[in-house]
């Protein structure tokens, strides 16, 4: 896993890793199927042994739908990840708009599904359009944001020679950057493989004819139980040998220790502090304005109906400047109140969850084997599969509640902050080595500090993530707050409640991420300047 | 009593033919297929039977109609594609349209597949609920977004719905096999039908037994094209009414043949056979044997009416407009 452990701390026995590991899988494995057995007649777990069995009936089935889904699923990675891969470039290509694109990229990836899928199936009628473009919604967000940070992990004498030699930005960003940011691409692909898998498998909700999120909503509804698990267990196979494969790919790329990054600290600029605040407003409003063109535009441009495409101004009626419209806003902020109960303390505990996992692996690599594909299902598999579990074990309350959103925003968190606590630099680890430091102390001393960049990434990142979640959650388990509102859409057609729900999301995930962005600068300052520049 | 159906039902599908003839739309050679949608409310399954039969014995291509049927699921509503004018009719119900015209949709029903309403509450023999006034102190797992089905089965029988803990639930009955609910708020052909196949016994409460009485798979079309596609929409439901009537003559046929249609869809036959007669009588009645399938008369529109004014929705009778089925009949 992380090659400077391997080198200076285990040297005698390089297959035990394996061994233990070996040993980490048949335990879980046997877990599972006790579990399975202890729950039997509750309908809600299946074990190995009964999933083989129903993959061994129905093998051609669940191979045709996996076909289906597999290629949606691909699609989507390639289109989102070269999105996220463009607008990355784009954005240090002409660093003016990099906030612009950041911000968009956000509002964006808020945008849930209950309002996506009706326009979407729209847009492209029958087939697996929509599926293909959830997908890519569902990726090219955690690829940007630590590809952004990836950019500019690079010495800042680097960039110096480049300038010295009389070249520019491009130059700076095609021979240095780019390289630069290989770890962090990796990290955004392997958090990419999952969601993919998901972002198409719930895009097939959006009326799908075939796939395996069609047999997944069968399966739940016919009470097949070896059939949900079934699938489920495919999703994340399929999802860790992508994971893995990334891994390898990665491992092969990047050759030679991350560098020591230095970089100048960026001055303070209290002096003009009135004028940045100008600025920045500015930068803000002409933001907004653009946004909400944009808004407007495109659903003109492809002539979307207003029943269920509402624009900007069917917003305003509704919340300031038509009939009801404090009633409408009471109902809202209400509704977001409760979610943000629940929203604000899963947000922390998926972060916390991530970085312990994260070091959990790194001081014990030998738990890798079973914490990443436990990891990597809960995040391949639609919620709707695992929440009854989760809901049986911790109940409806705040601890359930909290545990699932939790669990469907830990994992970027945790392949993000694993590839940051591998970028210790070389001689950073030499010294370590020479003092023949302990894990730990390598842990806390070296690779926490050299995390916080892709940690406050992820940290960034997971904002949206845990809004949607919470929201996804409440439509689950416990039919309050936005999730519940937004929910009702589908028997009330209550567009302008959706959207406007929608866009107070929005606007609390712009909020809470600004807030998280200002206490990364704070860490970043001191610890990695660089990224400020 | 049998040889009536039939003969009846030949009776039927002549008028459909000559209706059809009537409008020039039998000439298959002539004329290229006109090309028409159906947005189903659902993922494919047996619940759409009739209309796979009508696509499979080509009723609507002897009409001059091909018909594609597009899949619903849980995050496809009906309502979009069909104001967008991508699918001439959606499978609906009358709650949920009167929804949407109360956001301003231009929808009209213009027929009636389940003349009584699917939803059902399911509960175990150990802790039944046979009446709405067993549901007091009992938790009810459910969709939040069926509340006001709750609510108004709770009004119609004096039920406090403060005394039924809401518990929300998705998709499955291993809520209430798990014990975390009571009972479910489910359509009394999907999460019975599942328990049964599975060996589970379970009590139905039909909740159109105590006075639910609202139109559901209903059919639904948009006024401009009630004006500008009225002769497609008069095929789509003649071969609608052929279809269904072909379903009911032989429900495992149309589930053998929904089966045999999607591959792909992990629909199992049994489970398919069973929804298939369980749907049967919510969809076939006294009136429908009067007047045909899909038929509603005036009173079920007044019914309908006053139960959606329960559910809190303002609608006019003109909500129905029944000239498609009337032409389709009247011949």
């Amino acid at each position: 896993m992380n090659a400077a452990v391997s080198r200076s701390d285990r040297p005698v026995f390089p297959g035990a890793e394996w061994w233990k590991a070996a040993v980490g899988v048949v335990v879980a494995l046997t877990l599972w199927e006790l579990t399975a057995r202890a729950f039997t007649g509750s309908y809600l777990l299946a074990g190995p042994s009964e999933v083989i069995g129903y993959l061994a009936a129905n093998g051609a089935l669940m191979a045709r739908a996996l076909g289906v889904t597999l290629a949606e699923a691909a699609l989507g990675f390639v289109y989102g990840n070269l999105a996220a891969i463009g607008l990355a470039l784009l954005a240090f290509a002409v660093p003016r708009i990099e906030r612009g694109i950041a911000a968009l990229a956000l509002l964006v990836f808020c945008l849930p599904l209950v309002a996506t899928g009706p326009i979407l199936r729209v847009l492209y009628g029958p087939g697996s359009g929509p599926q293909i473009t959830l997908a890519a919604f569902a990726v090219y967000y955690t690829t940007l944001v630590p590809l952004l940070v990836g950019l500019r992990a690079a010495p800042a004498t680097w960039l110096d020679m480049v300038r010295s030699y009389g070249r520019g930005r491009v130059t700076a960003l095609f021979r240095i950057r780019v390289f630069a940011a290989l770890p962090y691409l990796v990290a955004g692909l392997q958090i990419a493989a999952p969601a993919a898998f998901l972002g198409a498998m719930v895009g097939e909700f959006t009326g799908a004819e075939r796939g395996m999120g069609v047999l997944a909503i069968h399966a739940m509804r016919s009470l097949d139980v070896p059939a949900t698990w079934a699938l489920a267990t495919v999703a994340a196979a399929v999802s860790m040998f992508v994971y893995w494969v990334i891994g390898w790919l990665g491992r092969r790329l990047i050759t030679g220790p991350p560098p020591v990054i230095l970089a100048p600290p960026v001055p303070r600029r209290s002096a003009d502090g009135p004028r940045r605040l100008a600025q920045t407003l500015g930068y803000l409003a002409v933001l907004t304005v653009l946004v909400l063109l944009a808004w407007a535009g495109l659903m003109e441009l492809f002539g979307l109906d207003r029943f269920f495409a509402k624009r900007p101004d069917d917003i305003w009626a509704y919340l300031v400047g038509g009939d009801g419209a404090a009633e409408h806003r009471e109902t809202l902020f209400a509704a977001l109140g409760q979610t943000l109960v629940f929203t604000v303390p899963g947000y922390f505990a998926g972060l916390v969850l991530g970085v312990v996992a994260a070091a959990g692996i790194v001081l014990f690599p030998g738990t890798a084997a079973v914490a990443l594909p436990i990891a990597i299902a809960l995040r391949a598999v639609p919620i709707v599969t695992t929440a009854p579990l989760v809901i049986l074990l911790l109940g409806r309350g705040a601890l359930g509640m909290v545990a699932l959103i939790a669990i469907m925003i830990f994992f970027p968190v945790l392949v993000a902050c694993l590839q940051g606590l591998r970028q210790v630099p070389g001689h950073v680890n030499d010294v370590f080595d020479s003092y023949a430091a302990s894990p730990r102390q390598r842990l806390v001393f070296a690779q926490f500090p050299a995390m916080l960049p892709a940690f406050f990434a992820a940290a960034r990142m997971s904002v949206p993530a845990a809004l949607l979640a919470a929201t996804v959650v409440e439509w689950l388990a416990t039919g309050t707050g936005i999730g519940s509102l937004m929910a009702l859409t589908a028997s009330t057609s209550d567009y302008n409640m959706l959207w406007s729900a929608t866009f107070l999301v929005s606007l609390t995930a712009c909020f809470a991420y600004a807030g998280v962005s200002w206490v990364e600068r704070r860490f970043l300052d001191v610890y990695a300047s660089e990224q400020l520049a | 009593m049998n040889r009536i159906h039939l003969s009846r039902r030949q009776l039927l599908a002549t008028g459909v033919v000559g209706v059809a003839a009537a409008l020039g739309l039998t000439s298959r050679r002539a004329n290229a297929l006109t090309a028409a949608r159906m947005q189903l409310s659902w993922l494919h399954s047996v619940q759409f039977g009739g209309s796979y039969i009508a696509q499979d014995r080509g009723y609507w291509t002897d009409l001059g109609l091909d018909v594609a049927l597009t899949p619903g699921g849980p995050n496809a509503p009906v309502e979009p594609p069909v104001i967008s004018n991508q699918a001439l009719v959606g499978i609906s119900a009358a709650d949920y349209t009167a929804a949407a015209i109360s956001q301003g949709a231009p929808f009209r029903i213009i027929g009636v597949a389940m003349q009584r309403n699917p939803f059902a509450i399911a509960s175990l023999p150990e802790n039944p609920v046979n009446a709405p006034v067993d549901l007091v102190g009992k938790r009810i797992g459910m969709a939040i977004a069926n509340t006001p089905v709750l609510q108004a089965l709770c009004t119609l029988n004096d039920v406090d719905i403060g005394e039924i803990e809401i518990v929300p639930t998705q998709y499955s009955a291993a809520p209430l096999l798990a014990g975390q609910v009571d009972c479910l708020l489910s359509w009394a052909t999907d999460l019975p039908v599942a328990m049964e196949i599975q060996g589970v016994r379970s009590v139905t409460m039909l909740m159109a037994d105590h006075g639910y009485a609202l139109h559901s798979q209903t059919y639904i079309a948009t006024e401009d094209s009630l004006t500008n596609r009225r002769a497609e929409l008069v095929a789509l439901m003649a071969g609608e009414v052929r279809g269904w009537q072909d379903y009911r003559a032989d429900t495992d046929a149309a589930a053998a043949l929904t089966v045999e249609r999607f591959p792909d869809a992990g629909l199992d036959f049994e489970t398919q056979k069973l929804q298939a007669r369980k749907q049967l009588p919510l969809m076939f009645s006294d009136l429908t044997e009067q007047h045909g399938f899909a038929w509603f008369t005036d009173d079920a529109v007044a019914a309908n009416v006053q139960m959606l004014a329960l559910l809190g929705q303002t609608v006019t009778p003109d909500l129905w407009d029944r000239s498609i089925l009337e032409a389709v009949y009247d011949s």
